[in-house]
């Protein structure tokens, strides 16, 4: 303890072991736990995401040794006005539309069918829910094998009425539909918790009152049924449409975005544009309009959940 | 018309037995209360009227027709429920229209209705909001005026009053009484309450286990009841039941109850010397002081006092017999009478033997 600074005496008075015993202190034990944590979330996530930000503005390119040079906001005016991009955006927006309103149709008639009791609806149940609970990948790999033209199932079952292999992913159409059945599969089961829940909350004794005023079963589903799961199945379109607008993993697997760029969503572009064609730049300034897109929609639902509150308490 | 029959319905859920031979009448344009603590089968009763129940046995019979397995909309009743069961999401007005939608009822007169309704339970201010933002006090005559709308033959009121603080409850049931005499209507009252039932009921079906025991007026069902089930819901404070037996007394036969013998009430001279019984006393009929003309004079000690403001309470202990322990009864006096009896103290109280209600010591029936 030859030099020791007025700081070091100030933290710690023991003297030797000074720093570790100053690190160990009680009142830094809870932000020291907590460290290892922040410091992996910083590197992995909030570094990447901010210098991605930064790149954006810069022309850079991840396979060459350029020194990227500024540009400003060039790279957002060539992805706004890339007819690629909006082709993608239409894309994903027919792949999400029409898997957002299937998923709805099916999550909500399971509800309807799991609001009332029937033998076995416990084991029922937990058979529906199973395919949320997968993977995206497992789904994906459970499709594709589904839709193979060979061997797969849907091929064996089409060749006994013609005679012929079906390859459904043959087709732009085909393949749309293809990925619209896959994720309707694995996300119906959500739409269907939340109807479900909805359904439930309803007491069941404005329903006897209801048949004692002689309302017809449209008219009761209208005035009281629906108004307690109106909320939730905007919660559920909301929530389900943000998750499909994102969609990349069963896309990635079941087609590959083919055949040609008919099921290419944005999210499948991206990832082409960044790690195929390496256009590190364009593709960060296409995933910060794509993040732009879905912060306004999860502030759209992040409304419609406040809503719902209100309207329970 | 509107008269109604309920013949020796039985309604079980699983081993539960929830009604048991049930049969009662109500005459058109009656008021008619079923008195019963909770689980005695008072809302089980009104909902298999209404048809939400289906009956495991028995017959429901509505003007005229059987109605055991019509379905609920055709049965032209109305119905209360305890929980009123407005709909949350509809205005006061949407709600007090609901039940007229499937009448064919053309939108000035549903208007023209509405407005009739609101005026007569006065909520003409509430008619645009929403059931959730009014008092209970409201959202009960909502629940009362949506009821009424259709013109019911026969209107169901399950426990109406049981989620309303004090003060209103007791405006409610002269409200209750105004519609009826105002409206004519044929109505069936559920309550747990003795006092909903001896003030609004014409005639009341005291009910036990899933079936009436007694039908009566309030003033019969008072004076009179069946046996000591009854004998304890009706009246407040409750009968007291003490033990007792028939003794051989100066004048004839005798009640011993403690201290001493009461002469038995003619009538009841009948009984055998030794029998056993539950002697019933209404607090109101034990009375202060000694008074040989009226009866028989009981020194009893005063061991607590409960003012209610315009009488008091009090609880007395007969005599102090070890081997049978001290028999206990209550007492109501006027507030300036109780006022001087301080805890602790010795009174003399009368006892007229025409006030002893007699019943079997095990069966508990009404001997006299």
């Amino acid at each position: 303890m030859a030099a020791a600074s007025p700081h070091d005496r100030m933290a710690a008075p023991e003297g030797a072991g000074g720093f570790l015993a100053w690190l160990m202190a009680p009142e830094r034990r809870g932000p020291l736990l907590v460290a290892p944590a922040v410091i992996v979330l910083f590197v992995m996530n909030i570094f990447p995401l901010l210098w991605s930000f930064g790149l954006s503005f810069f022309n850079y390119r991840a396979n060459r040794q350029d020194v990227p040079d500024f540009v400003g906001l060039r790279f957002y005016e060539r992805v706004l006005s890339d007819p690629d991009v909006w082709d993608r955006f239409q894309t994903t927006a027919v792949i999400v539309g029409s898997s957002v309103v299937l998923q709805l149709v099916i999550g909500f008639l399971l509800a309807l069918m799991f609001a009332r009791e029937f033998p076995l609806r416990r084991i029922l149940l937990m058979l529906v829910l199973a395919p949320m609970m997968l993977s995206f990948v497992s789904v994906g790999v459970f499709f594709k094998l589904y839709y193979e033209p060979t061997f797969g199932l849907l091929s064996q079952f089409v060749s006994t009425f013609t005679g012929e292999p079906f390859v459904l992913l043959g087709t732009p159409t085909g393949a749309i539909v293809g990925i619209v059945v896959a994720d309707a599969w694995m996300w119906s089961p959500f739409v269907m918790l939340l109807v479900l829940a909805g359904l439930v909350s309803v007491p069941k004794y404005l329903y006897e009152a209801a048949e004692i005023d002689r309302a017809s079963w449209w008219r009761r589903f209208r005035t009281i049924t629906f108004p307690y799961i109106k909320s939730l199945l905007l919660l559920a379109v909301l929530f389900r449409t943000i998750e499909t607008f994102k969609l990349f993993d069963i896309v990635y697997i079941i087609t590959e975005g083919g055949p040609g760029t008919a099921t290419e969503t944005i999210a499948v572009f991206t990832y082409r544009v960044a790690f195929q064609f390496f256009r590190t730049s364009q593709s960060s300034a296409l995933a910060y309009i794509i993040l732009f897109v879905v912060i306004v929609l999860t502030n759209l639902y992040l409304y419609a959940v406040k809503r719902r509150e209100q309207e329970v308490a | 018309m509107a008269h109604l029959r309920v013949s020796d319905v039985a309604r079980r859920f699983g081993a539960v037995t929830a009604l048991d031979g049930m049969s009662f009448e109500v005459e058109e344009g009656e008021f008619y209360c079923l008195l019963g603590p909770s689980s005695a089968g008072k809302t089980t009763t009104l909902r298999a009227i209404a048809g939400l129940e289906k009956l495991s046995r028995g017959r429901i019979e509505f003007a005229g027709r059987d109605v055991t397995t019509a379905p609920v909309q055709g049965r032209g009743m109305a119905m209360i429920f305890q929980t009123f069961a407005l709909y949350p999401h509809l205005t006061v007005r949407q709600n007090f229209a609901y039940p007229l939608e499937r009448e064919r009822v053309d939108r000035a007169e549903i208007g023209r209705r509405v407005g009739e309704v609101s005026e007569l339970l006065r909520v003409g201010h509430t008619l645009d909001r929403k059931p959730a933002t009014l008092s209970g006090g409201e959202q009960q005559r909502i629940a009362i005026g949506r009821a009424l709308i259709r013109r019911p033959k026969l209107l169901l009121l399950d426990e109406p009053l049981t989620n309303l603080d004090a003060k209103l409850r007791h405006d409610t049931r002269a409200e209750f009484k105004r519609l009826h005499r105002e409206l004519g209507m044929t109505m069936l009252y559920a309550t747990p309450d003795q006092l909903e039932a001896l003030t609004m009921g014409q005639r009341i079906g005291v009910m036990r286990g899933g079936r009436v025991v007694q039908i009566d007026t309030p003033r019969a069902l008072y004076e009179a009841p069946l046996d000591t089930y009854v004998a304890g819901l009706v009246g407040a404070p409750a009968m007291n039941l003490l033990p007792g037996r028939v003794t051989g007394g100066q004048g004839g036969l005798a009640v011993d109850f403690g201290v001493a013998g009461i002469d038995l009430a003619p009538g009841a001279r009948d009984l055998a010397a030794g029998t056993e019984l539950v002697v019933g006393l209404r607090p109101h009929d034990i009375r202060l002081g000694r008074d040989s003309a009226r009866g028989r004079t009981v020194d009893a000690v005063v061991h607590l006092r409960e003012p209610l403001g315009d009488v008091t309470v009090l609880d007395l202990r007969f005599g102090a017999i070890e081997a049978r322990g001290a028999i206990e009864a209550k007492m109501v006096v006027r507030e300036e009478q109780g006022a001087l009896i301080p805890e602790g103290s010795a009174i003399e109280v009368t006892i007229d033997p025409a006030d002893l209600h007699l019943f079997h010591a095990e069966t508990g029936v009404r001997l006299a």
